[in-house]
């Protein structure tokens, strides 16, 4: 809308002030960056994972894509209908970065941003997070739509192993 | 309700350390899913007031949020999030229902949310008040203005969803909407004026965004479209003036109807690979007007918006990044200060450890046109300091 003009005072050139402003704050930004940069921004050696379904789920194997989609609660429902209830391991465990990097092709840090995005503006709630391979597989074997992954070889009664495409 | 606000920040800060609650303990676990948020910043410019009092430093920057998400049956979800801010004279800490809905999932292709729900518009619009979900304290104000919240950030009716499978192209998520806005009526632009009877009889729009084959690149198209109603009303000694340069019609009496029909749409493009994020959007925001009085209000007017923005996770605890951001509130007038704005940003996360991070943040901008004149005495737009900076700190503690 137009608005009548209004008596103003026009202020001094202020454009040296706010490079200068603008310069110094980013060399602070910078330099606080440079700090923190340290050891543990090298990625640390990936782990190994195998898939497990509940044992009465007839999906032998799965695409990859097809797994992440659950994951990330893209597709709530396996090809044979059943709800689809995934359930990872803490974000700290070296298991879920191997998974995550694995089939989700993107970090622990990242998947938690998309969860985020998704929490708060009310679209969904991430898969239950268990603290180890045990609860895991027990959880597996107590729910015919539950996938979940673990770092042992070993098979848990009440479920099977999912082979990833 | 200030002690609604209370009790929910006091909730949020005591359920901080367990994630108990958070971190749902299995499928058929908690009833109730709750999560939370409460951050605050500061910001301080070289020169003009920008969303707030922001030339002396201004703390009037905090948002809390509070959510409740309840499964009832597999496919049945409900869930409400109340939500109170303080942005300069914006929100002043009333607690509202940011969204509330009932969503049915009937296939994966399929799903329908009634209620308040948040308003899919470009890639962040509805996660613009989550802090904890980007890297920069202000998402570039050219497609994402945080004095526009209440505007765009969500709409009560229903809204249609679901994604598909296309095979070897990808993947296609889709959302449609429609209902209104509820709305108070914003602060008169000038003294002498005042505004009644502000309706929104609809807003309806969509977004698909395609996950393309290229792992990590999405491009998305999104459009809105919703009409104000509203009066004008005009103090008598404030009719000549305005009657004396032609503003207004002879013979006016006091009270001009006004409809504003608004369409926007937006084109996005998002990579994310490893640890890198690059996002680019252009949108265009066409506004109407329909008046007794065309010269005062312009029947037509298009702005333009665009932004790049990249950002690096060096650690899991250190995120930089910076974006470059423009504006044209007409996109045909880019002579004077007054009809651009860009911002060259830069931002540095730091996650201090799972449920709580800083941020810190400098922009360099050029240019006066989303600064507000109200905020700064009264000055025109082509009165206030062309070149400008502002540097923001910002945490937010979440679960």
């Amino acid at each position: 809308m137009q608005r009548p003009s209004l008596p103003h005072v026009i202020p001094p050139p202020t454009r040296r002030r706010a490079r200068r402003a603008l310069a110094l704050g980013l060399c602070a930004l910078l330099g606080l960056g440079a700090l923190t940069v340290s050891a543990d921004a090298v990625s640390q050696s990936p782990a190994s994972y195998q898939v497990l379904v509940n044992a009465k789920n007839p999906l032998m194997a799965t695409s990859r894509e097809a797994l992440a989609d659950i994951f990330l609660k893209r597709s709530s429902r396996w090809e044979s209908s059943e709800r689809a209830l995934p359930v990872d391991l803490r974000s700290d465990s070296p298991v879920r970065r191997a998974f995550s990097l694995g089939v989700l092709k993107r970090p622990v840090a990242a998947v938690r941003s998309y969860w985020t995005q998704r929490i708060f503006s009310g679209r969904d709630i991430p898969p239950p997070e268990l603290e180890s391979d045990e609860a895991v597989a027990r959880f597996v074997a107590e729910h015919p739509g539950a996938v979940g992954y673990t770092s042992s070889r070993a098979i848990p009664a009440g479920t099977k192993r999912l082979e990833i495409r | 309700m200030r002690g609604a606000i209370a009790i929910t920040s006091l909730l949020g800060c005591s359920l901080l350390p367990n994630s108990a609650l958070a971190q749902e303990q299995a499928a058929d676990g908690p009833p109730v899913h709750i999560h939370a948020f409460v951050s605050q910043g500061v910001m301080k410019t070289s020169a003009n007031n920008y969303l707030m009092s922001s030339k002396r430093g201004s703390a009037e920057f905090t948002e809390v949020g509070v959510n409740f998400t309840s499964n009832l049956t597999s496919d049945l979800r409900v869930g409400m999030q109340i939500f109170a801010h303080d942005l300069g004279p914006v929100g002043n800490y009333a607690p509202t229902f940011d969204w509330y809905y009932l969503d049915y999932r009937f296939r994966d292709w399929l799903g329908i949310r009634a209620g308040r729900t948040k308003i899919p518009f470009g890639l962040y619009n509805d996660s613009a008040d989550i802090d904890a979900a980007r890297v920069p304290v202000l998402l570039p104000q050219s497609l994402y203005p945080s004095d526009h919240r209440d505007y765009l950030l969500a709409q009560t009716g229903a809204e249609l969803y679901g994604s598909k499978r296309l095979g070897p192209v990808g993947e296609l998520e889709y959302r449609a909407y429609g209902g209104t806005l509820d709305l108070a009526p914003p602060s008169p632009p000038l003294p002498g004026l005042t505004i009644s009877d502000l309706q929104i009889p609809y807003v309806y729009g969509g977004r698909a965004m395609w996950l393309t084959p290229l792992e990590g690149l999405t491009a998305a198209g999104s459009y809105q479209a919703l009409r104000f109603d509203w009066d004008y009303h005009f103090s008598p000694e404030l009719i000549p003036p305005f009657q004396a340069i032609g503003l207004l019609p002879a013979g006016f009496g006091g009270t001009l109807p006004v409809q504003f029909r608004v369409k926007l749409w937006v084109a996005s493009l998002e990579y994310q690979h490893g640890n890198l994020s690059v996002a680019a959007e252009y949108g265009r925001w066409i506004g109407s007007f329909k008046s007794q009085a065309p010269a005062l209000l312009p029947p037509h007017v298009v702005n333009e918006r665009y932004y790049g923005m990249v950002s690096y996770r060096v650690a899991p605890w250190f995120t930089p990044g910076a974006y470059y951001s423009v504006y044209y509130p007409n996109m045909d007038k880019r002579d004077g200060r007054q009809d651009y704005q860009r911002d060259l940003a830069l931002s540095v996360r730091f996650d201090l450890n799972q449920y709580w991070l800083l941020k810190l943040e400098g922009h360099y901008m050029n240019g006066t046109a989303a600064l507000d004149s109200a905020l700064n005495g009264g000055q025109q737009q082509k009165a206030l300091a062309k070149d400008w900076a502002a540097f923001l700190v910002k945490t937010t503690a979440y679960f």
